[in-house]
Formats: C-alpha cells, structure tokens, sequence
C-alpha cells in the first residue's frame, strides 16, 4: 500500500522548472533517500509532500487524498518534519521545544497530560538529548540542535517521517545513531522514512529506495543500487569519482582534480 | 519545568500579590501631602467615606476619587500594552516588536484623533466612538506590519524597526496637522496625549468596560499560549506542527490590536511597556506564552503603575505625562538589547 503518491508533478519557482513530471509511489514502511546536487528541488520535493507548496501540474496524494486538503491539524497526525537547521528566536529548552510536537493532539486542553510528557522522555532518549533537556536550545551546538529537532518529530509519533539533511551536522557517531535509529523505528513500527541527504554512502547503506533529483527536472528513482550507481551520479553531481561494493552496498567516493588515484582523467 | 496548572496559579498569584503591594503603596504617593489647611492627608480618614458630619471628605477625594481611578488605569493600560508586546513579539518572530515600536499604537493614535475631529461621541456599553476608531486604526497598521513580513518572507529585525520608524513619524505628523488646524487648546492637549498621559478621571465608571474588555482578551490570549509558542519557530515548522497559522495569527494580531486600542483611547501613546516587560519576565520565567502572557500583564500593570507613581512625584506639583517616564525607561533599554541581537544572532534564513 502506498501512503504518498505523486502523479506527473511539475513545479518551478519564476519559470525555472525545478520538478518536471514526477510520478512516484511510496509505500508504507519504506524508507526513501533522496539526494541531488543544491538547488536540485530536493527541499522542494519534502515541502510539496506536506503541503507547504502546491503543484504547478500534477497531483500529491498523502494516504489516499490531495495534500493541499488537509487542515494542518489533520497532516500533522501524519507526517512529522525535521527542517535544516534555524536559530531560534526566543530561548525554548530542549524539553519545550520537543513537547510542541504533542500540541496536535490535545488542541483544547492548555497543558500536557502523562502520555505526553512519557513520549518526550522516550523521544529525548532515543536522540541522546536527555542529558541536556533543560538547557536552552541555543546554547547548544548546530548538531546537538538538529538531533533536538529529531526527538520533535519522533515525539509527534506520525506514520511517516520527512527529514531535510538531519545528519549535515552531526559527527560520525552521531550520524550512524541517527540512522540506527530510522532504521530501527522503521522495522520495529513499521514507518515510512523519506530523508533528504547528501551524504550517498549512507543512503546507499540503510534505504531501500532512491531518488536522485537533477537541474532542470532530470531525476531517476528505484532501488538505491540501481539509482546510486556511478555513471549516473558523476553525470547529476558533475564529479568523477570511484565506486565499489561492500555486502551487496555500492558506495561512491568523490575525487577531486588532485587525488592521487583518481581512475580517469577529468573532462 | 514542564508547566503544569498548578505552577501557574502559583506564579500568577504571587505576581498578582506584588502588583496589590504595588497598587496599594503607590495610591499612598502623590504630589500632595499636606492640605491647605496644614493637615496632612491620612488614608485612615479617607476610609470615613465621602462625607464626615456633613461635610466633603477631602482625604476620600484625593484618595478615591483622583488617585484610585488613575492607579487602576495605569494598572489597565499597562496590562494590555505589555500583553500585546508579548504577541506581536511571538508571531513577528522578533524580541524587539513593541506596539509603540511597531506603530500600531500610532495607528490606534490617529483613529481616535480622528473620531474626536468629526465629533463622533456616540458610546456603546462604556465603549466610546474614540475607542471603535482607534481600533480601526490599529487593525489597519497590524495589516501594514503583517504585509510587510509577508512582502520580505520574515520580518527582518531591521526592516520591521525602520518600517515602525516610518509608520510612527507618518502618523505623528498626521495627528499634529489634524490637532494643529484643530484650535490651540486642543493642540496642548494632543501633545500631552502623544506623550503618553493619564487624563484627570473624575469616575471609575468608564475605566469598568475597558477593564473588562482587557482582562478577557488577556485571557484569550493566554489560551492561545501553545501556538504562540509554536508560531515562535516559525510558520514552516507551525504548519507540520498542526497550527492553524492563518487563523491563529489573525485571532492574535486583532485581539492584541484590540487590547491595544483600548489601551491608547486611555492614554494616548505609551511606549516600551511592551519591549521592558516581556524581556523582564522572560528573563525570570521562561518563553512559555501560557506563563509569560498572564504574568507579563500582571508585571506590565505593577510597571505602569509605578511608572506613573514616578511622574506625579518627581516634578511636583506639576505631573508628567508618564510616556516621558517609559520612554526614559525604555529607551536605553531599547538600544542596549538592539545592539546585542545584532550582535550575536544572525537573522539570516530560518
């Protein structure tokens, strides 16, 4: 069964067509990589999902029906979004910033109940910010904050999960944590994952589909070893680089104009 | 530190005690002490009531008739300004958004200006004609602000200040044109009123509605705590959170603009209640908007109240208008906080 549908989904901001025709079905208890160069379309593509932006052309369906039908009340039992990173404005602690993600749920009542505050501690848990629950979330580091961001989407306990680069700050313990953890929320509750990232490797390592976003609308989607596969990443990114295999994972790694072992001469 | 019911009574009583202790230690403080007759002026004797043997209480008038009447404004005007500083500081996204910065004060300003110069003096239910245009005046700003965020994606600090700055002098000089062609006593009036001024209140009774009026839209305020608190990470993050932005804003901006309305068909233009209060209370009690919406309008109120115990003091027998006071206040306070969010923040994408 699939939980988001687009169908030919064509949008463009001031006539430079970022999407062109994209049609694609995501089915529940997936969990989708998507990567692309800047400026490729790929926040666009998450914004699009949750109804921040509407379709020039083409139709987003979200469990059945359009995105653009659902009061933001109604999507937030749904998706939940981790954005990239922002600095805030006033100065919310971890625990207040995660508890927002409870609001949904209790619209009339002006304080949180057991079950909330249960959800937060095991939300703040998982993401290894307990220890700092208290602390105001700007005295935190850039990737401290993002793991914050990751226990609000955790803690609003939607089916589906969109992320924006969760990992573009994180050190590697905490970057393989943060999968870990997708991974494992995906098999054990059975979520469906759409994560936004630049790092190919990880993609590769975890998902279980792919979906490469290019200039102009060129994109390609389909299991990651197919989509994530050298010749069409050197063409997308533009690099030349070196791919190879470990237990059935393709990973690639860029080399520059001086690497020592590049394979080939560039263009 | 998660807010529970309880904590908030708590906070708010304790809060609501100090504005008591406030209220009741500034009626004792005026510009008179002594009377013509040499005697001083005794609260115990004002207790007596509005006659004794037959004859004019003096220590009641003063104390009931000039002083209580203009405490409580004071405690009304400060409330509600401090309340809406709180608001459009939440939904602009921005620590510096004031009524009075912002130019809805001066909205509201001119709308009452303008009433009092075509005569309007209908009331309804102890709301004047004076109050309903003021509203519509800072309705109209609230809308010029929100556009202007709307134009620029997200209200930049500078941007939103220097569009303040622009709307403020323009209204300004409307109303010094209007009261100008007006007559010259009239002119003297305005000048007070653009300052910021307590007029002499010879009854309580038309200080009842704006009361009422301010209290309930605290309240409601107060209640829409979550989703300020929400709509302060801003619109993106609001919307996947479940706030209804649209809606909430405009439920937010107009009973802030509200509240303010009736605050400046009170007393004219009061600036900095809404910048000094907030930032003192977030200090102590935290960003949450359920805590800090009830106990800034409590602290706003204890503000104004001594802020204009201050002005009838200081120069007496003469008084000043207390905008004088909050501007003096205010006004460093003001620069000291500009500098430091240029400083260490960065307004760039959020």
């Amino acid at each position: 069964m699939s939980i988001i549908e687009m169908n030919k989904v064509t949008f463009g901001y001031e006539q430079q067509p970022v999407l062109k025709s994209l049609s694609l079905s995501v089915e529940t208890n997936s969990f989708w990589a998507v990567v692309g160069p800047n400026g490729a379309g790929k926040s666009t593509f998450l914004n699009l999902l949750c109804g921040q932006l509407k379709p020039d052309e083409g139709k987003v369906h979200v469990d059945g029906k359009p995105a653009s039908s659902y009061s933001s009340q109604q999507l937030a039992r749904i998706l939940s979004m981790v954005r990239q990173e922002f600095v805030p404005v006033f100065g919310f602690s971890v625990r207040q910033t995660v508890m927002m993600a409870r609001f949904y749920r209790r619209t009339s009542a002006l304080f949180e109940n057991a079950d909330d505050i249960k959800a937060v501690d095991a939300a703040l848990a998982a993401t290894d910010t307990a220890a700092f629950a208290d602390r105001p979330l700007g005295h935190l580091s850039g990737g401290e904050r993002q793991r914050v961001f990751i226990a609000r989407a955790l803690a609003q306990e939607t089916p589906v999960l969109l992320l924006d680069e969760p990992t573009s700050h994180l050190d590697l313990k905490h970057q393989i944590r943060i999968f870990d953890l997708l991974k494992q929320m995906q098999q054990e509750q059975g979520k469906t994952i759409l994560l936004v990232t630049h790092d190919l490797n990880m993609a590769a390592q975890y998902c279980d589909r792919a979906l490469l976003l290019g200039a102009g609308g060129a994109f390609f989607q389909g299991l990651p070893e197919q989509v994530l596969e050298s010749g069409q990443i050197q063409s997308i990114f533009g690099v030349q680089g070196h791919q190879g295999q470990l237990q059935q994972r393709k990973f690639f790694i860029p080399l520059g104009r001086f690497s020592m072992d590049r394979p080939e001469k560039p263009a | 530190m998660i807010l529970t019911s309880k904590k908030l009574i708590l906070r708010c009583g304790l809060a609501g005690l100090l504005l008591i202790v406030v209220m009741v230690a500034c009626l004792m403080i005026g510009s008179r002490n002594q009377l013509s007759t040499g005697e001083y002026l005794s609260f115990f004797k004002a207790l007596h009531g509005p006659e004794i043997d037959g004859l004019p209480n003096v220590h009641y008038e003063i104390f009931f008739r000039s002083r209580f009447p203009r405490i409580v404004l004071a405690a009304i005007v400060g409330a509600a300004l401090a309340c809406s500083g709180v608001v459009f500081q939440a939904i602009l996204r921005n620590p510096l958004a004031d009524p009075y910065i912002l130019g809805v004060s001066s909205g509201a300003g001119l709308g009452s200006i303008i009433a009092v110069m075509l005569g309007w003096t209908w009331t309804f239910w102890g709301l004047s004609a004076l109050t309903a245009a003021s509203f519509i005046g800072a309705m109209g700003t609230v809308w010029l602000v929100w556009n202007i965020g709307k134009v620029t994606g997200r209200v930049h600090v500078t941007g939103l200040l220097l569009a303040g700055v622009v709307v403020n002098a323009l209204f300004s000089a409307v109303i010094m044109f209007l009261s100008s062609i007006a007559t010259a006593s009239k002119f003297q009036t305005t000048m007070l009123w653009l300052m910021g001024n307590f007029a002499e209140l010879d009854q309580i009774s038309p200080l009842v509605a704006s009361g009422i009026i301010v209290l309930l839209g605290i309240v409601f305020l107060m209640l829409l705590g979550n989703q300020l608190n929400i709509l302060s990470f801003g619109r993106q993050d609001a919307r996947t959170l479940g706030v209804p932005i649209e809606r909430t804003c405009f439920l937010a901006f107009g009973c802030a603009a509200l509240i303010t309305s009736v605050a400046v068909s009170l007393s004219g233009l009061v600036g900095f209640v809404g910048l000094v209060v907030p930032h003192a209370v977030r200090l102590v009690a935290g960003p949450d908007h359920r805590q800090l919406i009830p106990l800034s309008a409590i602290i706003g109120a204890a503000f104004l109240v001594l802020a204009d115990a201050v002005a009838r003091v200081v120069v007496a027998p003469a008084m000043l208008p207390v905008g004088v006071v909050t501007a003096m206040v205010g006004g460093p306070f003001f620069l000291i906080l500009l500098i430091r969010y240029t400083k260490t923040v960065h307004w760039g994408n959020a």
